[in-house]
């Protein structure tokens, strides 16, 4: 344990976050905590709310459930109003962050005071948070890579989130002409060149994740192999496509479909159709992986994410780990810890007791129904 | 609170109904006009009416105007051959204050935009293919630059350019006077894709 220790205090560039007000989030209606840097432990028993406590951190920082769930389903089911304040170091300077949203209304995200929107805060604030439903990346539809995909790369490369909401608007347009049978071609030059954009920056950050994600799995689970294919629907897509590459590619296939997208009114290519294939041990995760193997793959994308924004962010992420220990020993559970090694700060839930050697490291919380409770 | 004054009450929730003002604002608002003399009260209500009865849209530009065909439109000084389409009145009036520009204007009245139910048919497109002719060198299509303004653009100039006009769309980059690292990056990203050489 001895490298986490040095790690945790010979880093000058840290984000932390310093302390957190929850008001009508999931089943935290009220509850205002300090934390310390570096290991910061919930324990509870289940339902208690520690992992909400997790995804409030998670919300606080960049204006969003790492769950990638909706505004509506976090706010608390007897309140109007979910309300997150929080003070966040990064880089030596203080943010007072707050993230409120009223029911039927839309999210508001300030930053010192000052109205924001998610591409600053993606710009100032990083995290990383893994837990058991993870396993859905590899094993659940599409829609949970891409989303887990989206997440990330917006941390990594700050300019993906606009260009992604860019393609998205262009999407919902062209949907809404095609629906109301309007001429959809007005819409197809914005989607080709912000499509073309984003495939290339899925592309590029899919082949080194695969590449780091696949050194952890090795080690992880004693000789397996992981490996990551990103499959958009373009046919002949080589191996390095250029921004221009794509373009050509999505121009040509798009004019192939028109026809079938007239039909069924929806816009059937782009990058909202892009799936990530895995293949954990030669065979593909999603119809032949087990538990176990997902859970494990997940954990090795998770910490190559961690180490890929550490480098590119120039600080190591907040770390939020729910239950990950749960079925790992003592030697496993310290090996996966100083694997994150450098943490600035990390957070992480258990409904067992805290190892112990972590406990030495840090705060204990215990969590209750709801409410928290300072145990150092 | 407007108990005793029930037109008050009306005026102000009349008020709050405009955009950007809310129900302070709107109770500020509605006591101040209360307190004016009676001439400058009523004053603001005939220009009310005025805007409402005499201004109504260019039949050429289809822009608003109290004369028809506009003042810009029959102004001798102003060039004959070149047109800048653009969406809102605003956008005209704006644009109209640059030095630079001395041509006629044209008025979509919106964009392209199929979420709010609005098509080519809805804006003023067949009116503009009626003024095109051979007399017309060039067309300035200065929508805004947004995803459906991008796209308005995109139909005007596929319809236009096989008519054998020049059709050019206003750059995007920075504003002038402003400062590279307040600039999003996808700003930052057009200012650099349209450079031009010294």
């Amino acid at each position: 344990m001895a490298g986490i220790i040095s790690a945790v205090f010979h880093i000058r560039d840290k984000m932390r976050v310093i302390s957190l007000s929850i008001n009508g989030f999931r089943n935290l209606t009220t509850i205002r905590a300090d934390f310390s840097t570096g290991v910061n432990i919930f324990y509870g028993a289940n339902a208690s709310g520690k992992t909400n406590l997790l995804e409030a951190l998670f919300t606080l920082c960049l204006g969003r459930s790492q769950r990638g769930v909706p505004d509506s389903i976090l706010l608390n089911w007897n309140c109007d109003v979910y309300r997150l304040e929080g003070l966040v170091e990064t880089k030596g300077r203080q943010y007072r962050l707050a993230v409120a949203f009223q029911r039927g209304g839309r999210k508001k995200l300030t930053l010192d005071s000052v109205q924001t929107g998610l591409a600053e805060l993606y710009s100032h604030f990083t995290a990383v948070s893994a837990g058991p439903e993870d396993g859905e990346i590899l094993a659940g539809p599409p829609s949970v890579r891409r989303a887990f995909l989206d997440i990330y790369l917006s941390q990594y490369t700050p300019n993906y989130l606009t260009i992604l909401t860019q393609y998205q608007r262009a999407l919902s347009q062209k949907n809404a002409a095609l629906r109301r049978e309007m001429d959809p071609s007005p819409f197809e030059p914005q989607l080709i060149t912000f499509g073309a954009k984003v495939m290339h920056a899925r592309q590029g950050f899919l082949s080194t994740l695969g590449e780091i994600a696949s050194r952890y799995h090795y080690d992880i689970s004693s000789g397996e192999q992981l490996v990551l294919m990103y499959r958009p629907t373009l046919p002949h897509m080589k191996v390095e496509t250029s921004v221009e590459g794509f373009e050509t590619l999505l121009q040509q296939r798009i004019s192939e479909y028109g026809d079938r997208e007239r039909a069924v009114q929806m816009t059937l290519v782009g990058p909202h159709r892009d799936e990530i294939v895995f293949e954990v041990g030669g065979y593909p995760a999603r119809t032949h992986g087990s538990r176990g193997q997902c859970r494990t793959a997940a954990i090795s994308l998770k910490l190559a994410i961690y180490h890929m924004l550490r480098e590119k962010r120039g600080m190591p992420p907040l770390l939020l780990l729910d239950e990950v220990f749960a079925e790992l020993d003592e030697n496993r559970t310290a090996a996966l810890v100083d694997a994150f090694s450098g943490f600035s700060q990390l957070f992480m839930t258990t409904a067992t007791l805290p190892p112990a050697q972590l406990k030495e490291l840090g705060h204990c919380y215990r969590v209750v129904g709801g409410h928290i409770e300072d145990l150092a | 609170m407007f108990n005793s004054a029930e037109s008050v009450e009306r005026l102000v929730n009349w008020l709050a109904r405009l955009p950007g003002i809310g129900r302070k604002t709107a109770t500020r608002l509605a006591f101040h006009i209360l307190k004016l003399p009676a001439e400058e009260a009523l004053e603001l209500a005939d220009i009310i009416r005025d805007v409402k009865e005499k201004v109504s849209f260019c039949s050429v530009c289809c822009n608003i105007s109290e004369t028809d065909p506009c003042h810009t439109c029959t102004d001798p000084k102003r060039r004959k051959d070149i047109i800048c389409v653009v969406e809102e009145p605003m956008d005209a009036a704006a644009l109209d204050k640059v030095d630079e520009f001395n041509g006629l204007f044209h008025v979509l009245g919106g964009r392209l935009s199929p979420l709010d139910g609005i098509g080519p048919d809805d804006l003023k497109i067949k009116e503009l293919l009626a003024r095109l002719n051979d007399k017309i060198s060039e067309v300035i299509i200065a929508t805004n630059p947004q995803v459906e303004g991008e796209a308005t653009a995109t139909y005007l100039a596929r319809l236009i350019k096989p008519m054998g006009i020049k059709v050019t769309r206003i750059a995007r980059g920075l504003p002038v006077g402003a400062d590279l690292e307040y600039a999003d990056s996808v700003t930052l990203t057009r200012a650099l894709e349209g450079r031009q050489e010294f």
